[in-house]
């Protein structure tokens, strides 16, 4: 079935249209007979029903968890995809490489953690990211999910990041835009506990700083002109209709005063 | 009445050490006192009914459990301990909801159907000997009481897709027919071998052939060769997977019980599942020696510790394992084609069946048995 290998194929010599053609010809296998065709399909559905009769007595196979139940414990795989968030470029940059496959095999983290961690933690210096605003993942985004909005930067005088708006009422979570992300800015999480009761509340701006790179903050020596260079974005706000701003009938949803940045750590 | 009543719990305590059927005893106390026949029939009716409804749910709950355990998952565990009570709940859920009935379908026909479907395992459940002391009617007719009936039971499905006026109904209905009635042949054959071997139709005398060793290897290779004829064309017979083409999902929606909700929908699932306790208590009745205990040879310690098992728990034993092989093949063979499904019967089985039938009649006239029988 499927592909014809070559040692199949002879070489003959045809005659057609009156010109002779040496052509390749697929031997015809002959037909087994039909005892051993009998036997061989009863052969296989015995086989198929040991197959199953070691899934019926293996219970460690059983794939399905306990969700609510187990919410302390659940084990997320490295692939999930779950919500999107920023990456930490230091995360990983400076491991080995032993190291790095060890992160990559063992980072199985229970839901809590990823829950906690899926906004990133209260650290300002992890609030840097690799984002240049390039748009890439809202051009291979296929339900238009992401906004990316870019200023001109002050110091750097380019356009970099201002706010990356990603609308988890209409993600499908497809992992497109991690994909096409040329610098490696962000990532999927384990997290899916998502239910709120403002539907606003889905349209998340996901970087904590306006700025460029982080290693273009990183090359700027002067502690004082690297604090100039970022500014900081809450979760909600901002010109996005749905992002936490006021609509009709509406007020805007409350939110504690942006975080200070001015040390400029990097 | 009092005095019918003390009768009544005489004689059911009588049966225990005297095996008669319910119906015999019926018979004899109707010379004595009406009362006490009533009391029988009343009995018999509420002892179905529960029968049924315990048959139904358990069957359904331990379908969900298998069936989850073949594929990995864990299966229904929220209500009540273990999920016990899921198919309450689901039953209850049927109760309420909207018996709905088509607009251009035959009404009456439409009603009746369900209850046709059901008919035919409930009428086959008095025949299976279920213990020496239980049993509602021993029939001298028995195997042919049950190819009868049991062929009854594709009416209930040609009448639900007939009257459903719906053309996946009528083509799941039609193909059902057509497929019960080819499977039926060889299943017939199958029970014609025991019936050879053991020189009766009656199910009680069936399993007291098998004392010395049930039909299954007491007959050479005919018996085992019958024994999984019968298996697989009951299958059939069943509709269930491998040969569930009459209400194949992916190109007939639900077959013939399409245009069917609430409570006569529950009606057809309870009558396949009631019908897959029948089969398995005929296969089991016909080849594994009904109550009959396990015994081997000589061995008289072994054989009476195997004779300690009530009788009623070595039928039970073997109906599960039946079922259970029954749901194995549900939940590991693909869906058969329409023309593999008639290959499969009118060229494979059916020669195959006959051969067999012929080859039982040789050994039973040479009395050729592995070992000799008490009483031939």
């Amino acid at each position: 079935m499927g592909m014809i290998r070559s040692i199949e194929t002879v070489t003959a010599q045809r005659v057609i249209a009156g010109k002779t053609i040496s052509v390749s010809v697929v031997q015809r296998k002959q037909t087994p007979n039909k005892l051993s065709i009998a036997f061989n399909a009863v052969l296989g559905l015995l086989k198929g029903m040991w197959l199953t009769l070691t899934y019926f007595w293996s219970p460690e196979k059983v794939v399905t968890r306990m969700y609510p139940e187990n919410r302390d414990t659940l084990q997320l795989t490295e692939r999930f995809r779950g919500n999107l968030r920023f990456k930490f470029p230091n995360e990983t940059a400076h491991k080995s490489h032993a190291a790095l496959l060890e992160h990559i095999t063992h980072e199985t983290q229970t839901l809590p953690e990823v829950a906690s961690e899926w906004i990133r933690d209260e650290d300002p210096t992890r609030w840097y990211h690799n984002c240049t605003g390039c748009s890439k993942c809202e051009e291979a985004c296929p339900n238009a999910s992401i906004r990316i909005l870019t200023r001109q930067g002050e110091i750097l005088e380019d356009r970099e990041i201002d706010r990356f708006v990603w609308r988890l009422d209409s993600c499908m979570f497809c992992n497109a835009c991690v994909l096409a992300c040329p610098w490696d800015a962000i990532e999927m999480t384990g997290g899916f506990e998502n239910a709120v009761y403002d539907r606003r509340l889905l349209v998340y701006c996901l970087n904590k700083l306006a700025g460029p790179r982080i290693n273009l903050i990183q090359d700027e020596q002067d502690a004082a002109v690297r604090a100039r260079m970022i500014d900081p974005r809450e979760r909600f706000g901002g010109p996005i209709p749905m992002n936490g701003a006021g609509l009709p009938n509406l007020p805007p949803v409350a939110l504690p005063a942006p975080p200070d940045v001015s040390t400029g750590a990097a | 009445m009092n005095t019918a009543l003390i009768n009544m719990a005489m004689q059911t305590t009588l049966a225990a050490i005297e095996p008669r059927t319910i119906a015999q005893r019926a018979a004899e106390s109707a010379h004595e006192n009406l009362w006490i026949t009533a009391g029988y029939f009343l009995a018999a009716i509420v002892g179905v009914a529960l029968l049924l409804s315990f048959l139904g749910m358990a069957l359904i709950y331990i379908e969900r459990k298998v069936a989850a355990a073949f594929q990995c998952r864990i299966g229904p565990n929220r209500v009540g301990p273990w999920g016990l009570l899921q198919t309450v709940a689901d039953t209850l859920k049927l109760v309420f909801k909207e018996d709905f009935v088509p607009q251009m379908a035959d009404r009456t026909l439409h009603m009746i159907a369900p209850f046709l479907a059901l008919l035919v395992p409930v009428v086959l459940l008095a025949l299976i000997p279920y213990s020496p002391a239980l049993q509602v009617a021993d029939l001298n007719i028995g195997i042919l009481f049950i190819t009868a009936i049991g062929g009854f039971g594709v009416m209930g499905i040609l009448i639900a897709g007939w009257s459903s006026n719906n053309k996946w109904s009528m083509i799941g209905a039609m193909r059902a027919g057509a497929q019960i009635i080819s499977y039926e042949l060889s299943a017939t054959l199958a029970l014609l071998v025991v019936v050879l071997f053991s020189g009766t139709m009656s199910l009680t005398g069936i399993v007291q052939s098998q004392e010395d060793g049930w039909w299954i290897w007491r007959g050479h290779a005919a018996g085992l060769c019958a024994f999984i004829i019968y298996l697989v064309a009951s299958t059939a017979e069943l509709n269930r997977t491998p040969f569930d083409i009459p209400e194949g999902e992916s190109e007939l929606t639900a077959g013939f019980h399409t245009e069917y909700s609430g409570l006569r929908f529950a009606f057809f699932f309870l009558a396949e599942f009631i019908n897959m306790f029948t089969v398995s208590a005929l296969t089991a009745t016909l080849f594994l020696g009904g109550w009959m205990p396990f015994h081997i040879g000589d061995w008289t310690s072994f054989n009476s510790a195997m004779d300690a098992i009530p009788p009623s728990i070595w039928f039970l034993g073997k109906v599960t394992a039946i079922i259970f092989v029954i749901m194995w093949f549900r939940w590991t063979f693909p869906r058969l084609r329409v023309d593999q499904l008639m290959h499969l019967e009118w060229k494979v089985l059916l020669p195959i069946g006959f051969a067999n039938l012929f080859i039982a009649a040789i050994i039973v006239l040479a009395n050729a048995y592995p070992y000799p029988v008490a009483g031939q």
